[in-house]
Protein backbone atom coordinates (compact mmCIF):
# COMPACT_ATOMS: atom_id res chain seq x y z
CA UNK A 1 0.00 0.00 0.00
CA UNK A 2 1.61 3.19 -1.33
CA UNK A 3 0.57 5.75 2.20
CA UNK A 4 2.61 8.39 2.57
CA UNK A 5 2.18 9.49 5.46
CA UNK A 6 -0.21 12.04 7.27
CA UNK A 7 -2.21 14.57 5.59
CA UNK A 8 -4.00 16.29 8.18
CA UNK A 9 -4.88 15.77 11.34
CA UNK A 10 -8.61 17.03 12.44
CA UNK A 11 -9.51 17.92 15.94
CA UNK A 12 -12.76 18.48 18.09
CA UNK A 13 -11.49 21.08 20.87
CA UNK A 14 -12.79 23.09 23.93
CA UNK A 15 -11.27 26.38 22.93
CA UNK A 16 -11.10 27.07 19.40
CA UNK A 17 -9.90 30.67 19.16
CA UNK A 18 -6.68 29.46 21.96
CA UNK A 19 -5.97 26.61 19.62
CA UNK A 20 -6.05 29.13 16.17
CA UNK A 21 -3.81 31.30 17.91
CA UNK A 22 -1.82 28.11 19.15
CA UNK A 23 -1.26 27.47 15.49
CA UNK A 24 -0.20 30.22 14.33
CA UNK A 25 1.95 31.00 16.89
CA UNK A 26 3.72 27.15 16.55
CA UNK A 27 4.22 29.04 12.66
CA UNK A 28 1.48 27.29 10.89
CA UNK A 29 -0.25 29.04 8.26
CA UNK A 30 -4.38 29.60 8.31
CA UNK A 31 -5.25 27.98 4.74
CA UNK A 32 -9.38 28.68 5.46
CA UNK A 33 -11.63 29.22 8.60
CA UNK A 34 -10.49 26.05 10.24
CA UNK A 35 -7.43 24.62 8.36
CA UNK A 36 -3.33 25.46 9.38
CA UNK A 37 -0.91 24.27 7.23
CA UNK A 38 2.69 23.59 6.71
CA UNK A 39 4.80 24.52 3.72
CA UNK A 40 3.96 21.85 1.68
CA UNK A 41 0.34 21.88 2.39
CA UNK A 42 -0.42 19.02 5.00
CA UNK A 43 -1.69 20.06 8.56
CA UNK A 44 -4.74 20.20 11.05
CA UNK A 45 -8.38 21.20 11.02
CA UNK A 46 -9.51 22.98 14.53
CA UNK A 47 -13.63 22.82 15.27
CA UNK A 48 -15.32 23.01 18.55
CA UNK A 49 -16.18 19.55 19.93
CA UNK A 50 -19.11 20.31 19.46
CA UNK A 51 -19.49 20.42 16.29
CA UNK A 52 -21.77 18.55 14.18
CA UNK A 53 -19.56 17.56 11.18
CA UNK A 54 -17.07 16.02 12.96
CA UNK A 55 -16.96 12.11 13.68
CA UNK A 56 -18.08 10.83 16.60
CA UNK A 57 -15.02 10.88 19.09
CA UNK A 58 -13.73 8.24 21.20
CA UNK A 59 -15.49 7.04 24.39
CA UNK A 60 -13.00 8.85 26.20
CA UNK A 61 -13.56 12.62 24.80
CA UNK A 62 -9.85 12.54 23.45
CA UNK A 63 -9.71 15.71 21.15
CA UNK A 64 -8.53 13.21 18.09
CA UNK A 65 -11.61 13.46 15.50
CA UNK A 66 -10.15 11.69 12.71
CA UNK A 67 -6.21 11.19 10.89
CA UNK A 68 -6.55 11.65 7.26
CA UNK A 69 -3.42 9.86 5.21
CA UNK A 70 -2.48 10.79 1.97
CA UNK A 71 -1.59 8.17 -0.56
CA UNK A 72 0.12 8.22 -4.10
CA UNK A 73 -2.62 7.58 -6.45
CA UNK A 74 -6.68 6.43 -6.56
CA UNK A 75 -5.25 3.21 -6.90
CA UNK A 76 -4.18 2.95 -3.57
CA UNK A 77 -7.72 4.84 -2.37
CA UNK A 78 -9.31 1.72 -3.68
CA UNK A 79 -6.71 -1.05 -2.70
CA UNK A 80 -7.35 0.17 0.83
CA UNK A 81 -11.35 0.46 0.69
CA UNK A 82 -11.02 -3.20 -0.68
CA UNK A 83 -8.95 -4.33 2.10
CA UNK A 84 -10.58 -2.57 4.67
CA UNK A 85 -14.36 -3.34 3.23
CA UNK A 86 -13.60 -7.00 4.12
CA UNK A 87 -14.39 -6.80 7.66
CA UNK A 88 -15.36 -3.26 8.31
CA UNK A 89 -17.76 -0.42 6.76
CA UNK A 90 -15.97 1.79 4.60
CA UNK A 91 -17.42 5.30 3.40
CA UNK A 92 -16.96 6.81 0.44
CA UNK A 93 -17.38 10.73 0.97
CA UNK A 94 -17.80 13.71 -1.52
CA UNK A 95 -14.31 14.67 -1.98
CA UNK A 96 -12.75 11.36 -3.11
CA UNK A 97 -11.87 9.92 0.04
CA UNK A 98 -12.70 6.84 1.91
CA UNK A 99 -13.33 6.70 6.18
CA UNK A 100 -13.17 3.85 8.20
CA UNK A 101 -12.41 2.93 11.74
CA UNK A 102 -9.38 1.59 13.07
CA UNK A 103 -9.27 -1.79 15.37
CA UNK A 104 -8.81 0.34 18.44
CA UNK A 105 -11.76 2.95 17.81
CA UNK A 106 -9.77 5.97 15.64
CA UNK A 107 -11.50 7.10 12.79
CA UNK A 108 -9.33 7.29 9.74
CA UNK A 109 -9.90 8.57 6.25
CA UNK A 110 -7.13 8.13 3.03
CA UNK A 111 -7.01 10.74 -0.01
CA UNK A 112 -4.98 11.17 -2.73
CA UNK A 113 -2.45 13.22 -0.64
CA UNK A 114 -2.76 16.98 -0.78
CA UNK A 115 1.06 17.32 -0.06
CA UNK A 116 3.09 19.77 -2.22
CA UNK A 117 6.83 18.91 -3.26
CA UNK A 118 9.29 20.51 -1.67
CA UNK A 119 12.34 22.04 -2.84
CA UNK A 120 14.56 23.85 -0.24
CA UNK A 121 17.43 23.12 1.47
CA UNK A 122 17.97 21.47 4.95
CA UNK A 123 19.63 23.37 7.63
CA UNK A 124 23.55 23.70 6.46
CA UNK A 125 26.16 22.89 8.55
CA UNK A 126 30.26 23.18 8.18
CA UNK A 127 32.46 20.95 10.09
CA UNK A 128 35.85 20.64 9.61
CA UNK A 129 36.97 17.74 6.89
CA UNK A 130 33.62 17.99 5.33
CA UNK A 131 32.55 20.27 2.24
CA UNK A 132 31.49 23.50 3.22
CA UNK A 133 27.81 23.81 3.37
CA UNK A 134 27.94 27.06 3.65
CA UNK A 135 30.44 28.73 1.41
CA UNK A 136 32.44 31.88 2.64
CA UNK A 137 30.13 34.60 3.57
CA UNK A 138 26.91 32.49 4.03
CA UNK A 139 25.95 32.90 7.89
CA UNK A 140 24.05 30.36 9.77
CA UNK A 141 21.48 32.17 12.25
CA UNK A 142 19.31 35.50 12.60
CA UNK A 143 17.45 36.74 15.52
CA UNK A 144 14.98 37.62 12.46
CA UNK A 145 13.15 34.18 12.42
CA UNK A 146 10.15 33.19 11.24
CA UNK A 147 8.97 29.36 12.23
CA UNK A 148 8.22 27.26 9.39
CA UNK A 149 7.21 23.76 9.64
CA UNK A 150 7.58 21.84 6.51
CA UNK A 151 5.03 18.86 6.84
CA UNK A 152 3.03 17.07 9.37
CA UNK A 153 5.43 14.66 10.34
CA UNK A 154 4.05 11.65 12.77
CA UNK A 155 0.95 11.68 15.61
CA UNK A 156 1.13 9.24 18.39
CA UNK A 157 -1.56 7.43 20.47
CA UNK A 158 -2.28 6.27 23.66
CA UNK A 159 -4.25 2.18 22.92
CA UNK A 160 -5.31 -0.11 25.08
CA UNK A 161 -3.47 -2.75 23.42
CA UNK A 162 -0.38 -1.90 21.36
CA UNK A 163 -0.33 -5.33 20.04
CA UNK A 164 -3.89 -5.13 17.98
CA UNK A 165 -3.19 -1.66 16.97
CA UNK A 166 0.51 -2.76 15.33
CA UNK A 167 -0.88 -5.84 13.55
CA UNK A 168 -4.14 -3.78 12.24
CA UNK A 169 -1.33 -1.24 10.60
CA UNK A 170 1.14 -3.65 9.67
CA UNK A 171 -1.33 -6.39 8.14
CA UNK A 172 -4.23 -4.05 6.50
CA UNK A 173 -1.99 -0.87 5.84
CA UNK A 174 0.99 -2.31 5.09
CA UNK A 175 2.90 -0.05 8.21
CA UNK A 176 6.46 -1.40 8.97
CA UNK A 177 7.74 -1.40 12.10
CA UNK A 178 11.50 0.33 12.38
CA UNK A 179 11.97 0.15 16.47
CA UNK A 180 10.18 -0.67 19.45
CA UNK A 181 9.97 0.05 23.01
CA UNK A 182 9.26 -3.26 24.59
CA UNK A 183 5.62 -3.55 26.27
CA UNK A 184 5.00 -0.15 25.24
CA UNK A 185 4.95 0.20 21.55
CA UNK A 186 6.20 0.03 17.75
CA UNK A 187 7.26 2.89 15.90
CA UNK A 188 5.92 2.64 12.58
CA UNK A 189 6.17 4.33 9.21
CA UNK A 190 3.60 3.54 6.09
CA UNK A 191 5.61 2.04 2.71
CA UNK A 192 5.18 5.11 1.06
CA UNK A 193 7.89 7.22 3.63
CA UNK A 194 11.16 6.55 4.60
CA UNK A 195 10.67 8.69 7.71
CA UNK A 196 11.71 6.46 10.60
CA UNK A 197 7.95 6.95 11.86
CA UNK A 198 4.59 8.55 11.08
CA UNK A 199 2.88 6.69 13.76
CA UNK A 200 3.87 5.42 17.26
CA UNK A 201 2.08 3.86 19.73
CA UNK A 202 1.93 3.88 23.55
CA UNK A 203 0.36 1.26 25.69
CA UNK A 204 -2.01 2.81 28.05
CA UNK A 205 -5.15 2.07 30.43
CA UNK A 206 -8.42 2.12 28.49
CA UNK A 207 -9.39 4.88 29.69
CA UNK A 208 -6.32 7.17 28.14
CA UNK A 209 -7.05 5.92 24.70
CA UNK A 210 -6.24 9.21 22.61
CA UNK A 211 -3.76 11.54 20.77
CA UNK A 212 -0.80 11.80 23.16
CA UNK A 213 1.20 14.31 20.65
CA UNK A 214 1.61 15.60 16.82
CA UNK A 215 3.99 16.75 15.50
CA UNK A 216 6.00 18.64 12.05
CA UNK A 217 9.56 18.69 11.05
CA UNK A 218 11.21 21.72 10.92
CA UNK A 219 14.18 22.36 8.53
CA UNK A 220 16.85 21.72 11.13
CA UNK A 221 18.00 21.31 14.86
CA UNK A 222 18.08 25.33 15.23
CA UNK A 223 14.88 26.12 13.95
CA UNK A 224 13.57 23.42 16.27
CA UNK A 225 15.22 25.41 18.90
CA UNK A 226 14.17 28.84 17.81
CA UNK A 227 10.75 27.87 17.35
CA UNK A 228 10.75 26.23 20.83
CA UNK A 229 12.42 29.42 22.46
CA UNK A 230 9.86 31.51 20.53
CA UNK A 231 7.22 29.65 22.41
CA UNK A 232 8.54 30.18 25.40
CA UNK A 233 9.21 34.07 24.84
CA UNK A 234 5.19 34.21 24.01
CA UNK A 235 4.13 32.62 27.12
CA UNK A 236 3.56 28.90 26.23
CA UNK A 237 5.02 26.29 28.35
CA UNK A 238 7.59 23.62 27.51
CA UNK A 239 6.53 19.87 28.83
CA UNK A 240 10.11 18.20 27.34
CA UNK A 241 13.13 19.45 25.30
CA UNK A 242 14.56 20.44 23.47
CA UNK A 243 16.48 16.81 23.21
CA UNK A 244 17.60 14.47 20.69
CA UNK A 245 15.51 11.19 20.85
CA UNK A 246 17.74 7.85 20.09
CA UNK A 247 15.06 6.47 17.85
CA UNK A 248 14.62 7.84 15.15
CA UNK A 249 17.13 10.44 16.00
CA UNK A 250 15.03 13.23 15.46
CA UNK A 251 15.37 16.44 17.68
CA UNK A 252 12.72 17.55 19.74
CA UNK A 253 10.72 19.82 22.02
CA UNK A 254 7.54 19.90 23.24
CA UNK A 255 4.70 22.15 24.09
CA UNK A 256 1.57 21.42 26.22
CA UNK A 257 -1.12 22.78 23.94
CA UNK A 258 -4.53 23.59 24.29
CA UNK A 259 -5.54 20.78 22.08
CA UNK A 260 -5.99 18.70 24.87
CA UNK A 261 -2.33 17.21 24.09
CA UNK A 262 1.16 18.07 23.61
CA UNK A 263 2.48 19.40 19.93
CA UNK A 264 5.88 18.89 19.05
CA UNK A 265 8.73 20.21 17.08
CA UNK A 266 11.20 17.84 15.21
CA UNK A 267 14.26 17.93 13.40
CA UNK A 268 16.20 15.44 10.94
CA UNK A 269 14.61 12.47 11.39
CA UNK A 270 16.17 8.83 10.37
CA UNK A 271 15.59 7.14 7.22
CA UNK A 272 15.02 3.79 7.08
CA UNK A 273 14.16 1.45 4.26
CA UNK A 274 13.25 -2.08 3.84
CA UNK A 275 16.99 -2.94 4.39
CA UNK A 276 16.56 -2.37 8.35
CA UNK A 277 16.23 -4.90 11.38
CA UNK A 278 14.17 -3.22 14.16
CA UNK A 279 15.34 -2.64 16.92
CA UNK A 280 13.68 -3.21 20.52
CA UNK A 281 14.85 -1.04 24.21
CA UNK A 282 13.50 -0.92 27.07
CA UNK A 283 11.30 2.18 27.91
CA UNK A 284 12.78 5.03 30.32
CA UNK A 285 14.51 8.08 30.37
CA UNK A 286 17.85 6.72 28.91
CA UNK A 287 16.67 5.14 25.84
CA UNK A 288 14.72 7.57 24.97
CA UNK A 289 17.28 10.54 24.38
CA UNK A 290 21.00 11.07 23.93
CA UNK A 291 20.11 14.31 25.86
CA UNK A 292 17.91 16.47 27.09
CA UNK A 293 18.32 20.43 27.81
CA UNK A 294 16.40 23.13 29.35
CA UNK A 295 15.42 26.75 28.53
CA UNK A 296 17.05 29.63 29.72
CA UNK A 297 16.13 33.32 29.00
CA UNK A 298 18.48 34.63 26.98
CA UNK A 299 21.72 35.88 29.34
CA UNK A 300 25.36 36.15 28.53
CA UNK A 301 28.38 36.34 30.71
CA UNK A 302 29.73 40.41 30.00
CA UNK A 303 31.90 42.71 31.88
CA UNK A 304 33.09 43.10 35.90
CA UNK A 305 30.45 42.36 38.58
CA UNK A 306 27.82 44.91 39.12
CA UNK A 307 28.57 48.04 41.15
CA UNK A 308 27.69 47.34 45.22
CA UNK A 309 24.78 48.97 45.91
CA UNK B 1 2.30 32.10 63.25
CA UNK B 2 2.93 29.99 60.34
CA UNK B 3 5.32 31.12 58.40
CA UNK B 4 3.96 32.52 54.78
CA UNK B 5 4.79 33.62 51.86
CA UNK B 6 3.44 36.71 49.48
CA UNK B 7 1.50 35.69 46.51
CA UNK B 8 -0.72 38.60 45.77
CA UNK B 9 -3.45 40.82 46.62
CA UNK B 10 -7.02 38.87 46.72
CA UNK B 11 -8.06 41.93 44.21
CA UNK B 12 -5.51 40.18 41.99
CA UNK B 13 -7.78 37.74 41.77
CA UNK B 14 -11.04 37.72 39.64
CA UNK B 15 -13.73 35.08 40.62
CA UNK B 16 -13.45 31.96 38.39
CA UNK B 17 -9.64 33.26 37.49
CA UNK B 18 -6.56 31.42 38.11
CA UNK B 19 -3.52 32.23 38.62
CA UNK B 20 0.45 30.49 38.98
CA UNK B 21 2.73 31.51 41.12
CA UNK B 22 6.40 30.80 42.40
CA UNK B 23 8.04 30.31 39.06
CA UNK B 24 11.08 28.41 38.68
CA UNK B 25 14.55 28.58 36.89
CA UNK B 26 12.88 27.48 33.74
CA UNK B 27 10.30 30.24 34.86
CA UNK B 28 7.14 27.78 35.05
CA UNK B 29 5.32 28.48 37.89
CA UNK B 30 5.16 25.55 40.94
CA UNK B 31 1.76 26.81 42.67
CA UNK B 32 -1.42 28.16 41.32
CA UNK B 33 -4.57 29.20 43.27
CA UNK B 34 -8.39 29.11 41.19
CA UNK B 35 -10.91 31.79 42.71
CA UNK B 36 -14.15 30.63 43.18
CA UNK B 37 -16.57 33.40 44.45
CA UNK B 38 -15.05 33.38 48.39
CA UNK B 39 -13.33 30.63 48.04
CA UNK B 40 -9.45 30.15 47.10
CA UNK B 41 -8.22 26.72 46.21
CA UNK B 42 -4.35 26.40 45.61
CA UNK B 43 -2.36 23.59 44.88
CA UNK B 44 1.17 22.73 43.54
CA UNK B 45 1.29 22.76 39.56
CA UNK B 46 2.35 19.07 39.19
CA UNK B 47 0.17 16.64 37.17
CA UNK B 48 -0.25 13.27 38.79
CA UNK B 49 0.32 11.45 35.92
CA UNK B 50 3.70 11.83 35.41
CA UNK B 51 4.34 13.59 38.74
CA UNK B 52 7.04 15.66 37.68
CA UNK B 53 5.63 18.07 34.94
CA UNK B 54 3.33 21.73 35.16
CA UNK B 55 0.06 21.38 34.21
CA UNK B 56 -0.78 24.73 31.96
CA UNK B 57 -0.39 25.30 28.02
CA UNK B 58 -0.12 28.99 29.14
CA UNK B 59 1.10 30.88 31.82
CA UNK B 60 -2.23 31.47 34.53
CA UNK B 61 -4.32 29.40 32.32
CA UNK B 62 -5.57 26.51 34.24
CA UNK B 63 -9.19 26.45 33.71
CA UNK B 64 -11.16 25.06 30.32
CA UNK B 65 -12.94 27.30 28.38
CA UNK B 66 -16.07 26.84 30.45
CA UNK B 67 -14.05 27.72 33.67
CA UNK B 68 -15.31 24.21 34.96
CA UNK B 69 -12.54 22.59 35.68
CA UNK B 70 -8.67 22.53 36.28
CA UNK B 71 -6.67 20.79 33.23
CA UNK B 72 -3.50 19.47 32.29
CA UNK B 73 -3.00 20.23 29.06
CA UNK B 74 -0.21 17.89 28.10
CA UNK B 75 -2.80 15.32 27.97
CA UNK B 76 -6.12 17.13 28.74
CA UNK B 77 -6.69 15.81 32.35
CA UNK B 78 -9.51 17.38 33.96
CA UNK B 79 -9.66 18.03 38.11
CA UNK B 80 -12.89 19.43 40.21
CA UNK B 81 -11.40 22.90 41.69
CA UNK B 82 -12.64 22.62 45.06
CA UNK B 83 -11.08 18.95 45.42
CA UNK B 84 -8.45 18.65 42.92
CA UNK B 85 -9.77 14.87 42.06
CA UNK B 86 -9.12 14.01 38.65
CA UNK B 87 -12.21 13.02 37.19
CA UNK B 88 -11.07 12.52 33.33
CA UNK B 89 -8.15 11.87 31.88
CA UNK B 90 -4.41 9.78 32.13
CA UNK B 91 -4.48 9.95 36.48
CA UNK B 92 -8.24 9.74 37.03
CA UNK B 93 -8.98 9.37 41.08
CA UNK B 94 -5.48 10.90 41.65
CA UNK B 95 -5.57 13.76 43.33
CA UNK B 96 -3.76 17.31 42.78
CA UNK B 97 -1.57 18.24 46.00
CA UNK B 98 -3.75 21.16 48.14
CA UNK B 99 -1.79 23.78 49.83
CA UNK B 100 -2.79 25.94 52.35
CA UNK B 101 -3.73 29.49 51.47
CA UNK B 102 -5.42 32.02 53.67
CA UNK B 103 -6.34 35.52 53.28
CA UNK B 104 -5.29 38.45 55.76
CA UNK B 105 -7.33 41.28 56.96
CA UNK B 106 -5.44 43.29 54.80
CA UNK B 107 -5.98 41.59 51.92
CA UNK B 108 -3.06 39.36 51.42
CA UNK B 109 -2.88 36.28 49.90
CA UNK B 110 -0.83 33.78 51.78
CA UNK B 111 0.61 30.51 51.13
CA UNK B 112 1.03 29.08 54.31
CA UNK B 113 4.88 27.08 53.60
CA UNK B 114 3.73 23.95 56.45
CA UNK B 115 1.41 23.27 53.79
CA UNK B 116 4.21 22.87 50.95
CA UNK B 117 5.84 19.69 50.58
CA UNK B 118 3.84 17.72 53.52
CA UNK B 119 3.80 14.83 50.98
CA UNK B 120 7.45 13.73 52.26
S1 LIG C 1 0.98 15.07 32.15
FE1 LIG C 1 -0.94 15.87 32.84
S2 LIG C 1 -2.38 14.69 31.71
FE2 LIG C 1 -0.46 13.82 31.13
FE1 LIG D 1 7.27 12.85 18.51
Amino acid sequence: MNIIGPDLLIFGVDDVEACKQFALDYGLTQASEHRFVALDGTGIDIYSKDDSCLPAPLETGSSIRKTIYGVADTATVDAIYDELSKDREVKRLDDGSIEAVDDMGFVLGFQVTMRKPLDMPAEKINAPGAPAQRPANETGVSKDFTPEPRTLSHVVYFVPDYKKAEAFYAERLGFITTDRFSHVGPFMRPAGTTDHHTLFFLNTPPHMKGIEHFTFHMSGPTTVVQAGNRMVEKGYQSFWGPGRHIFGSNWFWYFKSPFGCNMEFDADMDLHDDNWDAREALPGADNSQVFLLQYREKWAPMGPPPPKG
Amino acid sequence: MNQGVLLCKLDDLPDNSSRGFLPDAQGQDTVFIVRRGSKLYGYSDVCPHYGDTALPWKKDVYLDAGGDYIVCAAHGALFTPDTGECVKGPCRGDFLTPLKITVTAEQDVVLLCESRGKEQ
